[in-house]
């Protein structure tokens, strides 16, 4: 019971915490936001089991967090302002080959995160960027300038 | 709940920029998440800063001392206690607290079943229950004298806890246990 409650609680906590924490969790991970994942999942299994180590404990809690998880993954298909919320909506860095100032500070970007995604593409300059795309997961896409 | 998504059907319902690439972006929402998330960024930092002071337990605004009018009792305590966490009470008596080389203490029951007493240090010669009351007895022959009560919550919400050297005035404690 315990386990389950706390669960439900923790899962939306966190989920807050990292909706609001960085666009960048699973994606781009780098050893500063590395430490955070570790950090935070260390504190709320503290927490969640408490002096319960029982299997059973165990095996509810798993699969209270999968429910729940199942749970929100309907919503947001049901709901897209839902969707919006929990997962964010892309957001466009350069449009046009034009940065786009106030998303870039605001999501606290920088211009050589979108680059490094650059050239992952094998684009060496920013004059070859049509278009760069942060995607809900984190990830910036980045689409090249058409050719005369 | 699975039927509800398979029967959704999937089109082409991605907004363009410069009716050129779909990206589905929603700036005006973004702007509002921003507030938001400006708004949560303070509240995370009071909620902090209202921990570290000790508002939720551990920290300088819980730990409390009270003492009794007679000057029978000073207990030291903590008015904000957290679920199944380590704690102390310590109680320090003067006064006339010692008669015929023992110390006695009148606690109320609240202090086993919500507030979770595991230990008392040190131990009591003679523990005595009835009328909702613990009666502990300790041998003793002089002052000063301490005793410690380590407790381990059990219930969330406002406990009252009342201590009393029979004959002397009470304390009467008010606990709140955080979840």
């Amino acid at each position: 019971m315990h386990t389950v409650v706390c669960v439900f609680v923790e899962y939306f906590i966190l989920l807050l915490t990292v909706r609001i924490l960085s666009r960048r969790p699973g994606a781009q991970l780098t050893p500063f936001e590395f430490v955070i994942v570790f950090l935070v999942g260390g504190v709320v299994i503290l927490a969640t089991v408490g002096d319960d180590r029982s299997m059973t404990n165990c095996f509810c809690g798993i699969i209270a967090v999968a429910l729940l998880h199942r749970t929100v993954a309907d919503l947001r298909l049901r709901f897209p302002r839902f969707g919006a919320f929990v997962d964010g909506t892309p957001l466009v860095l350069i449009d046009q080959g034009k940065w786009q100032d106030e998303t870039m500070n605001r999501m606290r970007l920088q211009d050589v995160d979108v680059m490094a995604s650059a050239r992952t593409k094998g684009i060496k300059s920013l004059e070859e960027i049509e278009y760069a795309v942060l995607e809900r997961n984190g990830a910036i896409s980045v689409i090249k300038r058409k050719e005369n | 709940m699975a039927a509800s998504s398979e029967n959704t059907s999937v089109g082409d319902s991605v907004p363009k920029i410069n009716d050129d690439l779909a990206v589905g972006s929603d700036l005006e929402f973004q702007r509002r998440w921003w507030k938001f998330e400006n708004v949560t960024w303070w509240l995370f930092a009071v909620i902090v800063l209202m921990d570290i002071l000790g508002c939720f337990g551990r920290g300088p605004l819980a730990n409390a001392k009270v003492q009794t009018p007679d000057g029978t009792m000073k207990i030291k305590y903590e008015r904000i206690e957290r679920l199944s966490t380590p704690s102390l009470i310590t109680i320090e008596f003067g006064g006339s607290a010692i008669k015929d080389e023992k110390l006695q203490l009148l606690v109320s029951e609240s202090l086993v079943k919500r507030l979770g007493n595991q230990r008392v240090v040190p131990q009591p010669a003679v523990s005595r229950l009835g009328d909702s009351k613990i009666m502990y007895t300790f041998p003793a022959n002089r002052l000063p004298a301490s005793v410690q009560f380590s407790l381990e919550p059990s219930e969330v919400g406002i406990s009252h806890l009342t201590l009393q050297v029979p004959g002397a005035d009470e304390a009467k404690l008010t606990i709140f246990v955080m979840p």
